[in-house]
C-alpha cells in the first residue's frame, strides 16, 4: 500500500512520530537509517521479508541481512524499504552468524509482526486473497457498517 | 562503442600474436570490463593495437575468463584510475566509488563520467582499479 510504503516520509506518521524525508536524510546516521535497524522489504523479490541493516554502502543503498527469513545477505536500495522503530544491537559489518544470534536473542521476528507495519500488509495480503464470495461478503459487512454510522450522523444532526 | 544496460563483466583476456613458425611469441594478458564477451575481445585488440604491434588478424586469444566477485558482500572502496577524451583533449583522472563489486564500481564509474563530463564509454579507459582502505580514500 502506497500509505505503508513511505514510512517516514512526507507527513504525520502515528506511530512513528512524526518524520519527513528531508529530516531522515538529514539524519542518515544518527536516528532511523543505522547498523542493526530492522527494516521492511517492500518492492522486488523479496517483498515482504524483513531484514537487518548491516552496513551502508552509500546514500542509497545498504548491506542488508536477513537470517531469520531465509534472505541471503545482500546490497539493498533504501527506496525498497521501509524502515522500522525495532533495533538489535550489532557491529557494522558482522558476519551472517553473529546476525541470527543477535535477531533470535532479541526475538524480533515476533516483535515485528505485532508492530501495525507488519498488520497492515497482512490485511493487503488477505484482502488479494479474496475470492469473489468473500468481496460480496465484505461489501454486504461494509454498507450495513457505513449505513449504522450514517443513520447515528442522521439522528444527531436532528436532534442539533 | 560501448552499450551497457546492467552491470558490466570483469574479464580477464589473455592474447598474443600468432606464431609464424616455431618462435615463440610474448603473450599478454588484459583485466577489460565490458557487458559480454564480444565487446570485451574487440576491446582488448583495440587497447592491444595500440600498445604493442598487434591486431586481430595477426593475433589469437589463448584465454578469455570471466572473473567472479571476491567479496560481494563485503562493502569496499575503490581507487580507479580513468583516461577519458573531452570535446577538447584527454585527461586523466582518479575517482572513487564505494560499491560492493569491481565491477559495481566500474559500471558506477561509466555512469559517473556520462553524467558529470558527457564523456561516452568509447572514450573511456580503464587504466587501473584498486581497492583502497577507507583511511586512504581522499573524498572521507
Amino acid at each position: 500500500a502506497i500509505s505503508l510504503a513511505r514510512i517516514g516520509s512526507s507527513g504525520i506518521n502515528a506511530e512513528y512520530g512524526y518524520t519527513n524525508n528531508l529530516s531522515r536524510s538529514k539524519m542518515l546516521y544518527q536516528r532511523q537509517i543505522e547498523v542493526g535497524r530492522l527494516c521492511y522489504i517492500r518492492l522486488g523479490d523479496n517483498a515482504g521479508k524483513t531484514c537487518v541493516i548491516v552496513d551502508l554502502v552509500d546514500q542509497k543503498r545498504l548491506l542488508v541481512d536477513g537470517p531469520h527469513c531465509g534472505l541471503a545477505r545482500q546490497v539493498i536500495r533504501l527506496k525498497n524499504l521501509a524502515i522500522t522503530d525495532l533495533k538489535v544491537k550489532i557491529a557494522r559489518g558482522c558476519k551472517t552468524n553473529v546476525v541470527r544470534a543477535a535477531v533470535t536473542k532479541e526475538d524480533i521476528a515476533n516483535k515485528f509482526l505485532q508492530t501495525s507495519l507488519s498488520k497492515k500488509a497482512e490485511s493487503k495480503k488477505a484482502k488479494a486473497a479474496l475470492g469473489d464470495f468473500d468481496r460480496f461478503k465484505l461489501r454486504v459487512a461494509k454498507t450495513a457498517h457505513n449505513r449504522k454510522i450514517r443513520s447515528a450522523v442522521r439522528k444527531l444532526k436532528k436532534s442539533s | 562503442m560501448k552499450f551497457k544496460c546492467a552491470e558490466l563483466k570483469e574479464y580477464e583476456i589473455v592474447g598474443r600474436p600468432l606464431a609464424k613458425n616455431d618462435e615463440k611469441m610474448p603473450v599478454y594478458k588484459m583485466t577489460i570490463f565490458a557487458p559480454d564477451e564480444i565487446v570485451a575481445k574487440s576491446r582488448f585488440w583495440y587497447f592491444l593495437r595500440q600498445l604493442k604491434k598487434v591486431r586481430k588478424v595477426n593475433g589469437e586469444i589463448l584465454r578469455q575468463t570471466e572473473m567472479s566477485n571476491t567479496s560481494p558482500t563485503k562493502i569496499k572502496n575503490f581507487g580507479i584510475w580513468v583516461r577519458y577524451d573531452s570535446r577538447s583533449g584527454s585527461h586523466n583522472m582518479y575517482r572513487e566509488y564505494r560499491d560492493v563489486s569491481r565491477t559495481g564500481a566500474v559500471t558506477q564509474c561509466y555512469r559517473d563520467m556520462a553524467a558529470r563530463h558527457r564523456a561516452r564509454p568509447h572514450s573511456i579507459q580503464i587504466m587501473k582499479i584498486e581497492t583502497v582502505k577507507a583511511a586512504d580514500t581522499k573524498r572521507p
